[in-house]
Parts: C-alpha cells; sequence; structure tokens
C-alpha cells in the first residue's frame, strides 16, 4: 500500500519537474524578433474590475493579431506602485505592457514612486470615461451654478472613491475653481457612491456615466455637469464644466504603456495589434455596454501626450492642495 | 404562470451542458481554498464572448452558485474553507468529521444549501424589483448600526469562554484596522510592506486560522493516538436529523435572503450571523462547536441563501450585491447588456434564463453533493500522516494563488502559527473572523457616518433602521441579564 502511494508520488514529482524544466527553456529561447515570447499585461487592480476586464477584453483580439500569445499579471498594492516596480524590473523589450489608470500617474504626482513620468512611451488609449457629477433627481439642484451656490453656504457632501484618488482630487478642483466647498465623502466603490446618492445619504458625487446611467434612466439621479472639455456622446444636454467657466476636466483613462528605452518597432508593432484589436466588434460591443463609444481609442502619439498633461496638471492640482511637496 | 412557461429558455442540450458543466466547475473551485468562484468568472469572462448572452450569463450565475457550495466541502473534510462564506461551515462540519460523520455534514451541507439557495430564488423572480430598494435605504449609518448588532455576537460565536471570545474579536477588529485609513488616506501597522497598503487579504488568514494552524494541531498528537474513524463515516444524515433542522434552515434562508441583498455584506456575514442564531434557538446549545449538525446546517443554508439575494440589487439595479456579482455584471457590459430596471420590463427572457440557470444549479449541486458525499468523505479515512501534509500544499497554493504574492503565504502562515497557538490556549477562530470580517465595515462606515452627520453621532437615532439594528443589539447583548433580574423579582415576591 505505502509502495504504491510512494510510486504514484514520484511519478506525480516527474511530471511537475518536467513542466518545470520545459518553461526555463522557453525562456532561454529567445529570438531577437519582436514578439518572441507571451506578452505580459501587468494590471494594479483585482480580477472582474473595470481595469482587469479592459484588459482582458483587449486581449482577446490583440493575441490573434500579434499571433502571439498574451497574458495578465495582477500586481495590486500602494495605488499601483508595486506594478510600477514590477514592471520596472523587467526588459525594455515591449514584451512587459503595464495597465495605467490615473491612479498611477495620481500615485507618482506624490512622489517616491517605482516610476516617474519620464519612464515610459504611451502605446494605447483603452478608455475615456469622464467624470459627471450627479445629484438627486428629488434635490433642489437643478443646475450646477444651484450646488455651487448652496456649497457656499455649506459644504456639499460630495461623493467619491478613496482619497487621493481622480474622484477626490477632482472634487477638490471642482471647489476651488468654483469657488464653492465641498465635504468629501469617501467610499469602497461606484455603486456605494451610487446607492447613497439615490438613498440621499450624500448630496452630490462624482461618478463614471456608467456608474449612474440607470439610475439616471429612471429617474432617481439627474446628471450637472461633465468634468471634460467636450459634451459628451451620451449626454449631448449636459454642460461641461468648461463651458461654465470652470476650469476642471478629469476623466477615468485607461490605456497601455512601455517601459522608455523599448525598441521603436516593439512599439510600433504593439500600438498596431491593440489598436485593430479595439476596432473589433468584441472590443467596441464591449465599449457600447460600459456607455462609452470608439473615441475612447487613440494611438501611441496622442496617448502619450495625454498621460503627460494628465500627470502635469495631477501634479500641480497635488501641489496646491498641500498633499504633495 | 408565467414563471412555468418560460422554462423552456433553457431547455436546449447546449444551455444545459454549459450550466451543467459551470455549476460542477463551480463546486470545484470552491472546494479548493484560494481559488473562487468571482475569480473563475473574471477568468472565464473573454471566452464567455462566444456565447448567446443569455446563456453566457446563466452559466456565470451557475457558476455562483455551484462555488458558494463547493467551499463547504473542504471546510468540514480538512478544516480548509474553500471560500470566506464557508468559515462557518467549518466551525462544526470540521468536528463532525473528526468525530466521524463526515457524510452526514456533507450530505446536511448540501441539502440546506439547496433549500437556501431555492427559496432566495423564489425571493428573486418575485419580489425582487420592490426588494432591491431595500439597498437605497441602508446608507453607512445603517451599515454601521448592522456591523454593530454584528459585533454583539462576539462574545457568543462560539462556546469557549465569553471573555476569551472577546479578545478573539478584539484580535480581529485590530487586523482589520491594518491598510490605508478609508476617509483620512494615512497607511496605518503597513512598515513600508506595499501589499499591505489595502489591508490584510482576507482569505490567507482564513487559510492560517483554520487549516495551517490545523496542520500544527495534528502535527502535534502522538501518533499512537490515531484513531481510525470508522466506516460509518460516509453515512448519510436522517430524515430525522433533517427535521430537527428545518428551523434553523429557514431562519438561516431569510438572514442570507436579507443580508445578501445588501450590498456592503454578504455570504460571510450571513453566515456568521446564520450560525449565531441557530447557536440562540437551539437546544443544543453547549453542542455548538463540537460537532452539532444544526451548525452545518444553518451557516451552509444562509450563505447560499446569500448569493440569490445578491443577484437581487444586481438584476434589479445594476449594483452589484458582492464581489461575485460585481464580475457577473462585468459579463454583463462585455456582451452589451445592462442590468437595472428596464432587465424586468424588457428583457424578461433574459432574467428568466438567469433564474433557471441557478435553479438548475442548485439541483445539479445537489445531486452532485449527495452523490459525492459518500465519496468525498472517505478522504476523512485517510491517514492522518499522510492527508495534513497535502493539506499544507494546498494551503500554500491556495494563499499565493490569489493575487500571486508572497506576502500573502507570509500572512498565512503567521496567521496559522498564532492559530495554533491561540486554539492552544482556548481561544475560538470564530470571533477572530467575524471581527476581521466586520471590523472595516464598522469603522469605515462610521468615519463615513460622521461626515454625513456633520461630525454629530447623536444623528444615528434619528434613523429608524439604526435604531432598529440598536434595539436588536441591545436585546441580544442584555436578553439574558434582563430575563433573570425579572425571574428574581418574582422570586422575591
Amino acid at each position: 500500500m505505502i509502495k504504491k502511494i510512494q510510486s504514484i508520488f514520484l511519478c506525480f514529482a516527474l511530471v511537475v519537474t518536467s513542466f518545470v524544466g520545459m518553461g526555463q527553456v522557453a525562456t532561454i529561447a529567445i529570438a531577437a524578433d519582436f514578439p518572441s515570447k507571451p506578452i505580459e499585461v501587468v494590471t494594479h487592480a483585482g480580477l472582474g474590475g473595470g481595469t482587469d476586464t479592459t484588459a482582458r477584453m483587449l486581449l482577446i483580439r490583440t493575441r490573434k493579431n500579434l499571433k502571439n500569445n498574451a497574458y495578465i499579471t495582477p500586481k495590486k498594492g500602494d495605488s499601483g506602485n508595486k506594478a510600477m516596480a514590477y514592471v520596472k524590473s523587467k526588459p525594455k523589450d515591449g514584451h512587459t505592457v503595464l495597465a495605467i489608470t490615473p491612479t498611477h500617474l495620481f500615485r507618482m504626482a506624490r512622489g517616491e514612486a517605482a516610476l516617474t513620468i519620464d519612464d515610459f512611451v504611451g502605446v494605447a488609449r483603452t478608455t475615456v470615461d469622464p467624470i459627471v457629477i450627479f445629484v438627486n433627481a428629488k434635490s433642489p439642484y437643478k443646475t450646477i451654478e444651484d450646488l455651487i451656490k448652496a456649497g457656499n453656504k455649506k459644504p456639499i457632501k460630495y461623493g467619491g472613491t478613496n482619497v487621493g484618488s481622480v474622484d477626490h482630487i477632482s472634487g477638490l478642483i471642482f471647489a476651488r475653481e468654483a469657488k464653492t466647498k465641498i465635504a468629501f465623502v469617501p467610499f469602497e466603490g461606484g455603486g456605494a457612491i451610487m446607492t447613497s446618492l439615490v438613498g440621499n445619504q450624500i448630496e452630490a458625487a462624482g461618478l463614471n456615466l456608467d456608474e449612474g446611467k440607470d439610475q439616471l434612466d429612471a429617474g432617481e439621479l439627474r446628471v450637472l455637469a461633465v468634468m471634460a472639455d467636450q459634451r459628451m456622446a451620451a449626454l449631448p444636454d449636459t454642460p461641461t464644466l468648461k463651458e461654465k467657466g470652470i476650469n476642471a476636466s478629469f476623466a477615468t483613462v485607461r490605456g497601455v504603456v512601455v517601459l522608455k528605452g523599448t525598441p521603436q518597432s516593439a512599439i510600433d508593432k504593439l500600438e498596431k495589434g491593440f489598436l485593430k484589436a479595439m476596432k473589433h466588434p468584441v472590443y467596441q460591443n464591449y465599449l457600447q455596454g460600459a456607455g462609452l463609444d470608439s473615441s475612447s481609442v487613440a494611438g501611441s502619439k496622442a496617448w502619450d501626450s495625454e498621460i503627460k498633461s494628465i500627470y502635469k496638471e495631477a501634479r500641480a492640482a497635488l501641489v496646491s492642495l498641500g498633499l504633495a511637496k | 404562470m408565467d414563471i412555468f412557461s418560460n422554462i423552456s429558455l433553457i431547455l436546449d442540450a447546449k444551455t444545459l451542458a454549459l450550466i451543467l458543466g459551470s455549476t460542477i466547475t463551480g463546486v470545484l473551485i470552491g472546494a479548493l481554498p484560494g481559488l473562487s468562484s468571482g475569480m473563475a468568472i473574471a477568468l472565464l469572462l473573454p471566452f464567455t464572448i462566444y456565447l448567446e448572452p443569455s446563456q453566457a450569463i446563466a452559466a456565470m450565475a451557475a457558476l455562483y452558485c455551484g462555488g458558494t457550495f463547493g467551499g463547504s466541502i473542504t471546510a468540514i473534510l480538512i478544516n480548509a474553507p474553500g471560500a470566506p462564506p464557508a468559515a462557518a461551515t467549518a466551525f462544526d462540519g470540521f468536528p463532525m468529521a473528526q468525530k466521524g460523520q463526515a457524510g452526514k455534514a456533507l450530505g446536511m451541507a448540501a441539502v440546506s444549501s439547496v433549500v437556501g439557495g431555492v427559496i432566495s430564488l423564489m425571493v428573486l423572480i418575485t419580489f425582487a424589483p420592490t426588494l432591491a430598494r431595500i439597498a437605497y435605504k441602508f446608507g453607512p449609518p445603517e451599515y454601521f448600526a448592522l456591523a454593530i448588532f454584528g459585533l454583539s455576537m462576539l462574545a457568543s460565536i462560539s462556546s469557549k469562554s465569553p471573555v476569551k471570545n472577546l479578545i478573539g474579536g478584539l484580535i480581529g477588529l485590530f487586523v482589520a484596522t491594518i491598510g490605508v485609513h478609508l476617509t483620512t488616506g494615512i497607511s496605518r501597522f503597513t512598515f513600508g510592506v506595499d501589499e499591505l497598503f489595502e489591508g490584510i487579504s482576507f482569505v490567507p488568514v482564513l487559510i492560517g486560522l483554520f487549516a495551517m494552524s490545523e496542520i500544527l494541531v495534528q502535527a502535534s498528537k502522538s501518533e499512537l493516538l490515531l484513531e481510525r474513524i470508522k466506516f460509518s463515516a460516509i453515512k448519510l444524515p436522517s430524515i430525522s436529523e433533517f427535521k430537527s433542522c428545518g428551523k434553523s434552515i429557514l431562519r438561516s434562508s431569510g438572514i442570507g435572503t436579507f443580508i445578501g441583498i445588501l450590498p456592503a455584506e454578504g455570504g460571510t456575514v450571513s453566515a456568521m450571523i446564520g450560525y449565531n442564531e441557530a447557536r440562540r434557538w437551539s437546544k443544543n446549545k453547549e453542542n455548538f462547536g463540537k460537532g452539532e449538525i444544526e451548525g452545518v446546517a444553518a451557516p451552509e443554508s444562509a450563505n447560499n441563501a446569500a448569493t440569490g439575494g445578491a443577484m437581487i440589487p444586481t438584476l434589479a439595479l445594476g449594483i452589484p450585491g458582492s464581489a461575485t456579482t460585481a464580475v457577473i455584471l462585468g459579463g454583463f457590459q462585455i456582451h452589451g447588456l445592462r442590468a437595472g430596471p428596464y432587465l424586468f420590463e424588457q428583457q424578461p427572457d433574459l432574467l428568466y434564463t438567469i433564474f433557471y440557470g441557478m435553479l438548475l444549479a442548485n439541483f445539479i449541486f445537489l445531486v452532485f453533493g449527495l452523490m459525492g458525499a459518500k465519496i468525498f468523505s472517505r478522504i476523512s479515512l485517510i491517514p492522518r500522516g499522510y492527508l495534513w501534509p497535502s493539506v499544507f500544499v494546498f494551503c500554500l497554493v491556495g494563499s499565493y494563488g490569489l493575487s500571486q504574492s508572497m506576502v500573502d503565504v507570509y500572512i498565512m502562515l503567521i496567521s496559522g502559527v498564532m492559530g495554533f497557538f491561540l486554539r492552544r490556549y482556548g481561544f475560538s477562530p470564530a470571533p477572530i473572523i467575524m471581527g476581521i470580517v466586520l471590523g472595516e465595515l464598522v469603522e469605515n462606515s462610521l468615519a463615513q457616518s460622521i461626515i454625513i452627520f456633520d461630525q454629530n453621532i447623536f444623528m444615528f437615532f434619528t434613523r429608524p433602521i439604526c435604531l432598529l439594528f440598536f434595539g436588536l443589539t441591545f436585546l441580544s447583548l442584555f436578553y439574558r441579564p434582563i430575563k433573570n433580574l425579572i425571574m428574581k423579582g418574582k422570586k422575591d415576591e
């Protein structure tokens, strides 16, 4: 009996070690050509979240376009810093791609992050989701001016995700630029913010359109303004803050970047593969399901300069709010 | 009736096969510590684009049902809850397996899971649009009151000494404070370890406190004492045993459905409260924690009821009722669908497919669970020297696999050693788990409430739901002393 179990165990051990061996052989045989091994996309968030799902949807067709495998490695921790540190440790050959969001940019702007803004190059933008100011449909605030006026009497209870996030900073900048006051109430996620707004626990919130769309359609919420330079296609009648003379444009943008120093030919191939994947109905359908459209997608050049300008604004905002030196 | 005429929606070979496959995958993944149904759905999401939308969502929902049940199998057999909601099942399930009643525990888990699941699904299909609005009534202050009610059970949740239970609860609450504070953004007790910024992950602690500490306990027993458990281990529960648990199962199904609806809470808290209430109202109070079959029935029906409950706000409002339903909502997005009020009005077919998918999943795992109970229960007959070392491998892989981080493995090992010593000195893991689960909620909801109330904490008493939970908390704490006082007063007269 014991002998039998021992032999089974030995067989198992043999199989396992042979698999491990194979993996090593594969990594040794790196060719100069790109892509010569599977592409690793590093995310900072958990499975099933927005960043994770966007990356997965992006990869479905990218695999076909690059005729290469691709997989996702989640590296959670310290607002994306863990993911940045991991990417930094990898060779600059284009096989490691970082899925970047404002969370990373704000983390960098706070200082002492693993990467600085000059350490990477944008490859493609995957989604743009402007922050929309919502209030309860039964609230007395019919326009953004009403809200601003009310805030001057008593700070508006304004919901958003955690402190230091794009929700938080955009709320503070809005208040400063509009010369009003908010009391920021942080929540664990968009769902909790939305329920609290419908339940009249808070007075206003900065949400992505998708997070409040159902309640907006059902007549429980009202939109006052969009934090963007142009009106959203889905909300043609809602003014932007810019139109109102308030300089606060913020969005949950997502995209992919690689380390600076990656050969341009690899970046070009990646960009082509990603862009083609995002044109495919698989990805377009996903965008539509999230209340967005094809204007979300942008190429390397546009995305790279956008990241830099978001970073610059984030940095200026954090310094002016006293949250970074 | 509408409900029955729509059953044809799932009656084609492909859909049935998908639901069957997803349910069994769910049970197996749920059974493995560290792998959760939410994770499995997230990984399978991209592949569902090749399916019809309604089939894809039904398959995901079936996987969710199976996964919640699956957690109980390993909780009972090797004291390693396959998923957090099964933690409370281990309290009595594992002692039962140790006594040679693994089959009974597994059988009871399967049946009570199905009852809980089916009841919550019936509630889902009949009252979802109305009940979902409960989610709106619960703001931070209400969650705070609910969490306080939950914490009032700390002293009584295990039959160990109440003082030790309270100390255990405080340890749990302390662990929950590790990480960045929600409203101030200040990091606490992280000692510069990046992985700790988002708090201690719950699963490694769970695996450590239960399975890892059990390995140490088993290792410290002298081999001479090894008693081979009798072959009766594969026996299923009798009808009278089912009957004796009926009340607990029904009560827990109600608790689970209600708590499942609340977006901030789910299966884990439902199972804990279901377990505690079963203990409170049981005739065999002393037997809880030592292998009481009601202690398996109650948490299992509660956590499976919570799956149906969690689908209520998910489908009716588009607000995820739990981590897994958040991923299912992602599935809606991938197919260009929207959950929410108009799902009920405009796409009843999709809704019924999901409903039947989940219903069918419940019956599949009932059959699978009962048949499997006879096979799985044999695991409890494996000699200790072979069983526990392999459990150790499970513990390592399970805690690493979650987010592929070694820090989680260290957390698991540390909680294993701590759990071993705590158990040695008469502490139960139950209040510790409860403290961790509720710690974050109680802290965050209090901080949010204080901002909402303009720093005036007396505002809590202006909220009816808060008052209700505060009242329940008061009763739960002082029911016995008051009763004793009245009895004494009567005697004096």
